[in-house]
């Protein structure tokens, strides 16, 4: 009887102290810096076709005695108008979109964080960003 | 309704159902008749290379778009 009573005590506490295991903000963070680990994932493959394009332009201007990057870049806008658009501006212009957003929600659910961690979870999303604006520039040279 | 057709692994998205593996061997016949296209009207090694290797990008871009788009939130 003591000891049922003790039992039933000891449940009445527990019942009375709520523990919260895992609080949602977490979850929701979590899933917010997963989702910046895709769109830094899908930015990077996307990117990679312009970067190609520029490489393989250089190394032309490299081997080919006369050309030059600038006019490598122009006879390609020139001959291939409209891949030129596409990966060279479409494209950068809608990695800078997705990850400024991902960054955006990020900063937003962690509650204005010391800059180094919040860096440390973002600093992919930043590198697409800064890539994409290379590739703006080379495209405007 | 959340779909789970791949999972991300690093800098890549693998298929984790019949749809993923679906679409994973759709890209591969398209990667490989695009090679022998390419090969056929092409003068040189370097020649087809360098323009399969193009392709292959566009379809590993598009291919890990849909990995993106169909992957779960969950973190690895």
């Amino acid at each position: 009887m003591i000891m049922e009573n003790e039992n039933f005590e000891e449940k009445l506490i527990q019942m009375t102290k709520p523990e919260i295991t895992q609080l949602s903000h977490q979850d929701i963070l979590e899933k917010a810096i997963s989702k910046a680990g895709g769109k830094a994932v899908l930015s990077w493959w996307w990117l990679l076709i312009p970067l190609y394009i520029i490489f393989t332009l250089l190394m032309k201007s490299v081997y080919m005695p006369g050309n030059t990057l600038v006019s490598n870049i122009d006879s390609l806008k020139a001959g291939q108008k409209i891949t030129a658009i596409v990966f060279f501006l479409i494209v950068p212009f809608a990695i800078i979109i997705l990850n400024i957003t991902s960054i955006r929600k990020v900063y937003l659910i962690t509650g204005h964080p010391n800059s180094l961690n919040f860096l440390e979870e973002i600093w992919l999303n930043v590198m697409m960003i800064f890539i994409s604006v290379l590739i703006f520039i080379v495209y405007f040279l | 309704m959340k779909l789970n057709w791949f999972k991300k692994a690093g800098i890549l998205y693998l298929p984790n159902s019949a749809m993923g593996w679906l679409i994973t061997f759709a890209c591969l016949v398209c990667a490989i008749y695009n090679f022998i296209a390419i090969d056929r009207l092409s003068h040189s090694v370097s020649d087809t290379l360098i323009n399969f290797v193009f392709r292959l990008l566009i379809i590993f871009a598009v291919y890990t778009l849909f990995g993106y788009l169909t992957s779960s939130d969950t973190k690895e």
